[in-house]
């Protein structure tokens, strides 16, 4: 295990913002941190990285107890902040720079690790630019940079895609995979459910600080009793016919939305076959109709009562 | 050493390029020296003529008060005294206790009184009076004008000297963690804070001399005035007022979560109050404060400077600075071991 916490408890005053959390990672993996705002996701970093006291519990990395002062340590870890932390006077490449030195001492290594992650985020056009030129997106990228261009074993990113434009986003996943494939163990958190299933190997979803469980984007779905969900349109359905689509088999749930239903199967053979049974005998006719397969949304749901997108 | 001079390369860079840093320190103080010059073009042009003195009759220190050239002396009988001074025939007094007697705050009554400590502390050391040799300290021996408003300028230097408090408040923002961004980043590096504050404090130091060093420029050669005889202790003033504003503003900085704002403000607000009183808005400020509370004086540190570098470059007296140095020196230690109990801590509570 690169990284292991083991029941970490973090209270502010009254507030229990890490309640018994506990992670492991794997080298080589993306860990998925997935959970609302303010679930505790950014204080879990924080702790791991010594950045913030906590009340109870052990965190090691690369197998040593992680203090304050473990600066062999931090040689290794990369850290891209929530928010844009660089120095605004210095120039994109001179941030980078800068950064990359810190880590880094040989000259040429660094002049050669800095093109590089130049490249990686793609601000080679604009090097000279002063980070307050650039747009929100490309800032997030330059963030990035000087967070990764030493190298580093392991990287901690910390909601790295809020606010910043779709070419933007697409833009920085690439490069994470990419990271990744390049060796790096990245420990990812987001409130977005799609970059968890798109990104990551293993997810841990959090709510109000404890980890609800833990697992393969496969392993998660899984867990729950929904397996499918069709979504149907219809141009016209009384009270009665509505009621009557329970008597469908698997049917576990039905949910309006607007003028959909959103009817919810408890197992995903012949659901579908069920459904335009249903539709053929009690002549109606349907606008819509389509099958999707759980998310991670609906793992959230399922856990906690609430959507992830609350 | 050679993160060390890579850090205070970048660090020093970032700060030359904020224009606000540029403004407040270098282009404000040289906006407020030149205000102060047309404001008091006038009062400036004016010279220090001798200075009538009045001394009793049985007075002790006659024979050494006519050695100094530019006092002109008269034995008083008591009931004349009051009358002279009211006339301003005279401008000040000294009975056989030595105690000054004036009419009003000045120049004239400054330089008196600061003779007349000079004969007081000699005696207190036993040091025989007539040794003291007056020709080589006071104003008039050195072609010298006695400007009072030359009292301003020294604590205009004065105050840019504690401009180090701006840059002293924004290194505590960099390496501080749970007081900016950029902190978290830092805080993750293999350096340790040390050297970050070792660096931030160096660029400080450079920055503000050369703050320092362009105002004084400027008044020497665009305002033509002669501030400066007695370069070794004027440098060691400014030196150590740099240094205390740097201790002053990480203290400012390490004291408190608010904002970097919040912090700045108290910081412009803390060094104009101690500027006003030195007597930076007027020399009588000085002169009253001198007189009726002289340990505000003794103990604020813009007045610490900007009495010294008036002392040893106006009048050419150097005795008791090293009160001075020591008292700012003090300043100094204390403000820098607190900060550093502060920011020794390694984590936060909160982020």
């Amino acid at each position: 295990m690169i990284v292991k916490v083991n029941n970490l408890v973090k209270r502010y005053k009254e507030l229990i913002a890490l309640d018994h959390f506990n992670m492991e990672v794997k080298e080589g993996e993306i860990l998925g941190l997935l959970g609302p705002n303010g679930c505790g996701k950014t204080t879990a970093i924080n702790c791991i990285l010594s950045l913030l006291n906590f009340d109870k519990g052990e965190i090691e990395i690369f197998g040593e107890k992680m203090t304050p002062n473990s600066y062999n340590i931090k040689r290794d870890i990369g850290l891209v902040p929530q928010e844009v932390s660089v120095l605004h006077n210095l120039t994109v490449k001179e941030n980078i720079d800068y950064f990359c030195g810190l880590y880094i001492e040989d000259k040429n290594l660094r002049k050669q690790y800095v093109e590089e992650a130049i490249e990686f985020v793609g601000l080679k056009d604009y090097i000279k630019f002063y980070p307050k030129k650039l747009s929100g997106g490309l800032k997030r990228r330059l963030n990035i940079a000087c967070g990764i261009a030493h190298k580093p074993r392991l990287i901690f990113l910390d909601e790295p895609t809020v606010a910043v434009d779709a070419q933007s986003r697409n833009f920085i996943l690439d490069g994470i995979k990419k990271l990744n494939q390049e060796g790096s163990t990245i420990i990812y958190t987001t409130h977005y459910l799609e970059e968890a299933e798109m990104l990551c190997k293993r997810i841990i979803i959090m709510d109000n600080g404890k980890n609800l469980v833990s697992g393969t984007n496969e392993e998660l779905k899984a867990m729950i009793t929904t397996t499918e969900k069709i979504v149907v349109g219809f141009s016209e359905i009384d009270n009665n016919k509505v009621k009557k689509l329970e008597d469908i088999p698997q049917v576990i749930d039905i949910e309006k939305r607007q003028d959909d239903y959103i009817i919810k199967f408890e197992n995903g053979l012949n659901n579908l076959s069920n459904l335009l049974d249903f539709i053929k005998e009690n002549n109606l006719t349907y606008t819509k109709l389509y099958s999707q397969l759980p998310t991670l949304n609906d793992v959230f749901l399922e856990l906690t009562g609430k959507e992830l997108r609350d | 050493m050679k993160n060390l001079f890579r850090n205070c390369l970048y660090i020093g860079r970032n700060s030359y390029r904020d224009k606000s840093f540029l403004f407040w320190v270098l282009i404000y103080p040289l906006i407020l020296a030149m205000f102060f010059y047309i404001a008091f073009s006038g009062v400036m042009d004016m010279e220090l003529k001798n200075i009538d003195v009045g001394i009793s009759s049985e007075s002790s220190i006659e024979f050494v008060l006519k050695e100094v050239e530019f006092l002109n002396i008269y034995k008083l009988p008591e009931h004349e005294v009051k009358e002279r001074l009211q006339n301003e025939e005279i401008e000040g007094f000294i009975d056989d206790d030595l105690n000054l007697f004036v009419k009003k705050s000045g120049i004239r009554q400054t330089i008196i009184k600061e003779i007349l400590d000079q004969i007081k502390q000699m005696d207190s050391l036993n040091v025989p009076i007539e040794n003291f040799d007056f020709d080589v300290d006071y104003i008039l021996d050195k072609n010298q004008k006695a400007d009072t408003i030359i009292i301003v300028f020294y604590s205009l230097i004065a105050m840019v000297s504690a401009y180090g408090i701006f840059p002293g408040i924004e290194v505590t923002s960099f390496i501080q963690a749970n007081l900016s961004n950029i902190g978290q980043r830092v805080n993750i590096t293999p350096l340790k804070k040390i050297d970050f504050l070792l660096s931030g404090t160096i660029v400080s130091l450079v920055l503000n001399l050369l703050a320092n060093g362009l105002l004084i420029g400027f008044m020497k050669y665009v305002l033509k005035l002669d501030l400066f005889t007695e370069i070794k202790y004027s440098l060691i003033f400014i030196l150590i007022g740099n240094l205390f504003g740097i201790a002053l503003g990480i203290f400012i900085g390490v004291s408190s979560k608010q904002n970097e704002n919040v912090k700045t403000i108290l910081g412009i607000v803390t060094v104009l109050i101690l500027s006003f009183f030195s007597g930076m808005m007027s020399p009588d400020i000085k002169i009253m404060m001198d007189q009726k509370l002289p340990i505000m004086g003794k103990l604020n540190p813009i007045s610490i400077i900007t009495n010294n570098l008036y002392k040893v470059n106006l009048l050419g007296n150097t005795q008791n600075t090293l009160e001075g140095i020591i008292i700012l020196c003090i300043y100094c230690m204390v403000l820098s071991l607190i900060s550093y109990g502060v920011l020794r801590r390694k984590s936060y509570d909160s982020i």
